[in-house]
């Protein structure tokens, strides 16, 4: 390991004020209205909505879920009544949609998701993609069968310092990266407030192997997808474990993961999620052979490795005289980094949920797919169906490529 | 009764409940505190992702529609500043910043700086637009500052939660400058709630029972700086653009925390004569404000429902 050695770089500054900033906002509030559905109004599906309503244009109309207080809720948050449904095929069978939002948990996007295409509607299907491997390749048969705007909930393809850090990774910033360390560590046991017992899987969903891929699914989904950017490509296979380490109530997937996800050329994803230490945080760590780069929810920071050092010997203070020999110990050669990097300014940045709502909204409008579309749902989504098992058995699998699905 | 304490918006947010167990004591926690983040992901100026902070840069150039949450929010404390006549007002965001309280404990402005922050304070020159729930500054360098109102409006939310799950007893309290007290504790008639005087360190200027109703504090002994022997608050008269310095503390009693919240600040810059006006057409609450008089302190009290002692 060489110590490092920051190449301190001016600040970059990202979104100032931007004039075209300003004129798309000024015509999107002529906007016409883009009418909205939404499967699964819980917590994230709210946010969404909430984000949404910050979009000029959007507007909701109906909808549905199998927990009737989440329509009370839904109304509240839209300032008028909406048209509420137990079954999403009845949401589907109004002519009034021009898009639907899809927040149920990760067990029921394909079914959600299809049904919304096949009804001829564009989608926000929330991740993770789909559940099962098969239920992936259904998602991406039904885009091309249907030619329906499909958007997955992967908002950091649209977060600026995210953009900014993978297009100077690209460009050869950090030399070639080899190596993303991810983590994702919260104090929280994860539980959600159960009003009555018989309510604790439809609520807890998350803690459940039934219903949830656990950490790895709902947390590294987003750091998968990001690895898959940055790497161009999918990962070949994947091993990991998980425990129950401090949340011992009854959940049966782990409250931490470990997984180790690889690349061609031994390049690697670790992922490492813990939920009773809070530490590390959210953030990402991409190593190349030049320097390295720390992405958090706020901001991005490079660092460049220590380049080695070569110098002209003469002949003579070498061959003549020889060179010595010793010990190769050195004492400061290991120690961590600790000194500044080069930051990209994100300080004008808004929340990426909304960027990503806005983009949909523009999608729909414009009839043109995502950035976020189904390949980078599959990408990540593929791995996770595949992940959560191997995480469990503590084994290595394989993840099938996009084309085997399709033979 | 089971208590926690979580720190969010600057300061600590306290909650102690009745709860048959600790696991549910700590789920009833969880909402009000996860509902405390949201409020605070939402309105905060200090994260330049909140809704606020993205209003904040996008308003001077073009009208940014927002949520109906965030909308009625501001609808609120503009009817507010109209109400007080411009006392309370959101638009000081500039002003607090050429004092020195943005992140920091206040300093003294040059003159200069004070000049040139004039056309940016004005609740008047924000246009909110109901139909098309769009806001809009009619001056480029406007910056809207939660302060005054944020933490009132985080309380009724999580407090509103509480009531849902529900929690029959609490006692809610963000940086004890708003308390919400929820029902009752067991044998009790309510929760007792004791202010201590601002201008005395020790002695309690009087002690009540509250159920299902706010109180909210104002005073400078929160954030201040002493220059030249002079105590400079950061309690804004947005009119004269500097902190109001004969105004001691101000206590409000309210059904609704953003009430007691914002009305507290707005009695605080207010004028003696002018409070009366105002509180001549709020029979619903209840005020106390301990102000410098000519040779002692004064005491204002309106509708207030315990002993008041300036002396102890």
């Amino acid at each position: 390991m060489s110590v490092l050695s920051a190449r301190l770089l001016k600040s970059t500054p990202l979104l100032a004020a931007e004039p075209e900033a300003t004129e798309t906002a000024a015509r999107e509030t002529h906007a016409e209205p883009v009418r909205l559905g939404v499967i699964g109004p819980g917590s994230r599906g709210k946010e969404l909505m909430r984000q949404l309503l910050r979009v000029p244009g959007a507007e909701f109309v109906a909808v549905c879920d199998v927990y009737e207080p989440r329509f009370a809720q839904a109304s509240e948050l839209v300032g008028h009544p909406l048209a509420t449904y137990k079954d999403h095929r009845a949401l589907l069978d109004r002519k009034d949609l021009d898009a639907v939002i899809v927040a149920s948990p990760p067990v029921f996007h394909a079914q959600h998701v299809i049904d919304v295409m096949l009804s001829g509607r564009a989608v926000y299907g929330e991740k993770t993609m789909g559940f099962t491997p098969q239920s992936c390749f259904d998602i991406v048969d039904t885009v091309k069968k249907t030619g329906q705007i499909f958007q997955v909930g992967h908002q950091m393809r649209y977060a600026p310092w995210f953009q900014e850090s993978v297009r100077r990774i690209h460009a050869g910033e950090i030399g070639e990266p080899t190596h993303i360390y991810a983590y994702w560590c919260r104090q929280d046991d994860w539980r959600r407030v159960v009003p009555s017992p018989d309510l604790e899987h439809l609520m807890n969903w998350r803690l459940y192997r039934e219903s949830s891929g656990g950490l790895l699914e709902e947390l590294g989904s987003h750091q998968i997808d990001f690895a898959n950017w940055v790497f161009g490509e999918l990962p070949a296979s994947i091993l990991g474990t998980t425990s129950i380490a401090t949340y011992h109530d009854g959940r049966t997937v782990g409250d931490n993961v470990q997984a180790i996800l690889h690349y061609s050329r031994g390049r690697r994803l670790v992922f490492n999620s813990l939920t009773a230490n809070a530490m590390m945080g959210e953030q990402l760590w991409v190593y190349g052979t030049k320097g390295s780069v720390q992405i958090t929810p706020e901001d991005a920071t490079f660092y460049t490795e220590a380049r080695k050092v070569i110098t002209a010997a003469s002949h003579s203070s070498v061959v003549q005289r020889g060179v010595k020999t010793g010990a190769s110990y050195k004492a400061n050669g290991e120690m961590p980094y600790r000194g500044p990097g080069a930051r990209i300014d994100a300080r004008n940045a808004e929340e990426p949920t909304l960027t990503a709502c806005r983009a949909f909204v523009q999608c729909v409008r414009t009839k043109t797919q995502p950035i976020a579309d189904v390949h980078a749902g599959f990408g990540s989504a593929i791995a996770c169906s595949i992940g959560k098992d191997a995480v469990f058995e503590g084994s290595t699998k394989t993840i099938p490529p996009l084309t085997q699905g399709h033979a | 009764m089971f208590s926690f304490v979580y720190p969010a918006m600057g300061t600590e947010f306290t909650l102690h409940l009745y709860a048959p167990s600790e696991e549910h004591a700590s789920a009833a926690a969880r909402t009000a505190f996860e509902e405390v983040e949201r409020v605070e992901s939402l309105l905060s100026h200090y994260r330049p992702s909140s809704e606020l902070s993205r209003i904040n840069r996008e308003a001077p150039r073009s009208s940014v529609t927002t949520d109906p949450e965030t909308f009625q929010f501001l609808e609120t404390a503009w009817e507010w500043s109209r109400r007080s006549d411009g006392a309370f007002d959101m638009t000081v965001g500039r002003l607090m910043k050429a004092w020195g309280f943005y992140g920091a404990d206040g300093s003294l402005p040059a003159r200069k700086a004070l000049a040139q922050v004039r056309d940016d304070v004005g609740w008047e020159k924000v246009r909110l637009d109901p139909a098309r729930r769009t806001v809009r500054f009619l001056e480029r360098g406007i910056e809207l500052d939660p302060g005054g109102i944020g933490k009132g409006y985080a309380v009724d939310r999580a407090i509103h939660l509480l009531r849902q799950l529900p929690v029959e007893a609490a006692l809610l309290s963000a940086g004890s400058s708003t308390i919400y007290a929820l029902g009752a504790p067991p044998d009790e008639t309510g929760w007792k709630v004791t202010i201590p005087a601002a201008h005395r360190s020790e002695s309690v200027l009087c002690s009540m029972v509250l159920r299902d109703t706010s109180i909210s504090t104002a005073n400078h002994t929160e954030k201040h700086f002493v220059d030249n022997g002079r105590l400079y608050g950061s309690i804004m008269n947005p009119r004269t653009l500097r902190p109001v310095e004969d105004t001691i503390q101000v206590c409000v009693i309210s059904t609704s925390a953003t009430e007691s919240d914002v009305l507290s600040n707005a009695l605080f810059v207010m004028e003696r004569k002018q409070r009366a006006r105002l509180l001549e057409q709020l029979p619903h609450v209840s005020a106390l404000v301990l102000a410098e008089g000519r040779r002692a302190w004064q005491h204002e009290a309106t509708r207030w429902p315990a002993e008041v002692s300036l002396t102890t």
